[in-house]
């Protein structure tokens, strides 16, 4: 009981946070967004794709961006080699010629100088996007980005990102996971809450990055670093729930960890260091009094919550085999369980879990149906549910301690 | 009101709602839990009367009819786990679990007498075994394996009847049953055929107390006959 009523706090949050996303999910703002028409307005675009040993999956990047429902002569295709060692370079080549494509290669410098030199390459572009070169856009993708842009103040736009053809539970779970940021992100703009502009085909404003800058290295969080600058500059995100692109994930549990240390102490080290005068601050509105906090919030109480049920499972082992101990397994592991409901263990804890598992579930829903993405989420959200509690603390903890210890890792 | 200040406090008393709605339904189910143990202790208390009754009225009717004593005490031990979980959710001080329990205790009081009576009438010889335990903190370390070890044998062996009780329960005839079967204050303590012995170290040890005949069979009857 005593290390239940530890996960309260977290639980209360968790569901506060949810409910706040419900609620504004149903505002007008979000249903307005919702109502929004392909753009006819084709204004000149650039797609900037970065890549770094990227042989296998460049060209069906590539081959989407051809697709895209939208003018040739206004939408311009930059591929960025930033000093691949694979076959990258070759299979780059080979679009040479196409009068939409300019293949650039350079030396190695990071993800975000190959995204700079391919901006200023693309000098006549309203508006400049980003494709990492694993993912892929759906073909009416461009057309319904450009309708965020019409309020002026939208500095950025995201897209609606799901998981490339999920074949493992693994991949499966993180495509539930990626459905729930559709949703959250579709309502979060409402409010001007987006703290990230992911790297596959999220917009900018090309006025806006000049008057910025560049992007930066920003602990290989670029795309997170350049949208709290955009934020701190008092402009806004946007973003397009039906502009869908597919990404693949990390297809193993290790390299998922991998991907989420950077991506979590990527987020520690922004807010913590550069952006720390955006927390709780209320000039910031959801972003700085909600966001970012509970961003906090969800990685130390994400691990602690995992500390605690460790302990307790430990704990509950440990007096299982000590009250057991002696007595025939027949007996021990004989299943003890009674549909009466006055045996049922309705607890405070599960209850809350319950209805805090229903409305993750109802975000999932919520963001296949408002970005149309064609996913059977069954057993990602089984997977997402009851499995992933357990491989993320992995990710937080490693995170916080690269984060403390200054430790630095790879990108792969 | 901006749109996400009237969202965070819409969502505050939401959050507080629906948090209130779950410690509403909690305690209403607690509530049920009790009203239940309530129904079925009003119905046993029945039942022990009838039975007692029926003892007295075929006092001299051959024995095999009296088999109701059995009935009882599976229904007493029914309630027993019931009377468990209601402790374990509503907490061991709670004044009607205390109450329950008092009751629950003077049944299981009342079915011991009834199988002594049974057993000296009709010639049989039923295993019983009184367990003593103490729910303070620290006075009794290894009381649940010694529950553990009973609920086993009770299971296994089910012509074994036990009978549970929290020694420091303030009812008076706990405390002449104490008196009379000379239980020390040390726990856990076992009444097994009328021998009182003290703590528990192992299944295999406890079993020692009880009479080999018992683990003999694992057939299902209620009593063994005097020899």
């Amino acid at each position: 009981m005593t290390l239940e009523i530890l996960a309260y706090p977290f639980l209360f949050l968790g569901l506060y946070f949810q409910v706040f996303m419900l609620l504004t999910f149903l505002s007008g703002p979000a249903k307005d967004r919702r109502l929004r028409l392909p753009g006819l307005n084709t204004p000149k675009v650039a797609i900037i794709v970065p890549c770094w040993n990227e042989e296998s999956t460049i060209d069906g990047t590539v081959q989407s961006l051809l697709a895209l429902d939208y003018p040739k002569d206004k939408l311009q295709i930059v591929l960025v080699n930033d000093g691949s060692t694979d076959n990258t370079k070759e299979v780059m080549d080979s679009y040479i010629g196409n009068p939409q494509i300019t293949v650039i290669h350079k030396e190695n410098g990071g993800k975000h100088t190959a995204i700079n030199l391919g901006i200023e390459i693309a000098s006549d572009a309203e508006f400049v996007g980003c494709l990492d070169a694993d993912s892929f856009v759906a073909p009416d993708a461009m057309r319904e980005m450009i309708p965020c842009f019409e309020d002026p103040k939208v500095a950025a736009a995201t897209p609606a990102m799901s998981v490339f053809q999920p074949k493992n539970l693994l991949e499966k779970m993180q495509n539930a996971e990626y459905i729930i940021g559709i949703a959250a992100r579709h309502a979060l703009s409402a409010v001007n809450g987006i703290y990230v502009t992911p790297g596959p085909f999220s917009f900018y404003r090309r006025s806006v990055i000049e008057e910025l800058g560049g992007f930066r290295h920003a602990h290989q969080a670029e795309d997170m670093e350049m949208a709290l600058r955009i934020q701190r500059a008092g402009y806004e995100i946007d973003n397009a729930p039906r502009s869908r692109v597919y990404t693949k994930v990390p297809r193993s549990v290790p390299k998922l960890i991998k991907q989420r240390t950077r991506w979590t102490s990527g987020f520690l080290r922004n807010v913590m260091t550069d952006y720390r005068d955006l927390v709780g601050n209320p000039k910031y509105g959801t972003l700085g009094l909600l966001v970012l906090p509970l961003g906090f919030v969800a990685i130390v109480g994400g691990t602690f919550l995992f500390l605690v049920a460790l302990a307790s499972l430990i704990h509950g082992l440990v007096r299982t085999y000590s009250i057991t101990a002696g007595i025939p397994l027949s007996y021990t592991l004989l299943p003890r369980f009674s549909i009466e409901w006055f045996y049922m263990p309705m607890t405070f804890l599960l209850l809350m879990s319950f209805v805090v598992i229903t409305l993750s579930v109802s975000l999932v829903l919520i963001g296949r149906h408002v970005s149309n993405t064609p996913a059977k989420v069954i057993l990602g959200i089984i997977g997402y549910t009851f499995i992933y509690a357990f491989i993320a603390p992995f990710w937080l903890m490693r995170s916080m301690y690269d984060v403390f210890t200054g430790k630095r890792r790879a990108w792969r | 009101m901006p749109l996400a200040t009237r969202n965070a406090l819409l969502a505050l008393a939401i959050t507080v709602a629906i948090i209130g709605t779950i410690v509403a339904a909690i305690n209403h189910l607690d509530r049920q839990r009790i009203a239940e143990l309530d129904a079925i202790q009003s119905q046993l208390a029945t039942d022990t009367l009838s039975v007692e009754t029926q003892f007295a009225l075929l006092e001299n009717a051959p024995c095999a009819d009296l088999t109701t004593g059995t009935d009882l005490t599976s229904e007493v031990s029914s309630l027993g786990d019931r009377l468990n979980v209601a402790e374990s959710r509503l907490g061991s001080n709670n004044p009607e679990v205390l109450r329950l329990k008092k009751q629950y205790t003077l049944l299981q009081i009342r079915d011991y007498i009834l199988t002594q009576r049974i057993a000296d009438t009709c010639d049989v010889e039923p295993v019983t075994a009184l367990y003593f335990y103490s729910n303070e903190a620290g006075a009794c370390e290894s009381c649940d394996r010694a529950s553990y070890a009973l609920s086993y044998l009770r299971q296994t062996y089910p012509q074994l009847r036990v009978y549970s009780f929290d020694y420091n329960l303030e009812l008076g005839a706990l405390k002449t049953l104490i008196a009379v079967e000379k239980v020390e204050e040390r726990f856990p303590a076992f009444v097994i055929e009328g021998k009182r012995s003290y703590g528990f170290t192992d299944v295999e040890t406890f079993q020692e107390l009880f009479p080999k005949d018992l683990f003999a069979t694992t057939t299902a009857t209620s009593t063994k006959t005097k020899r």
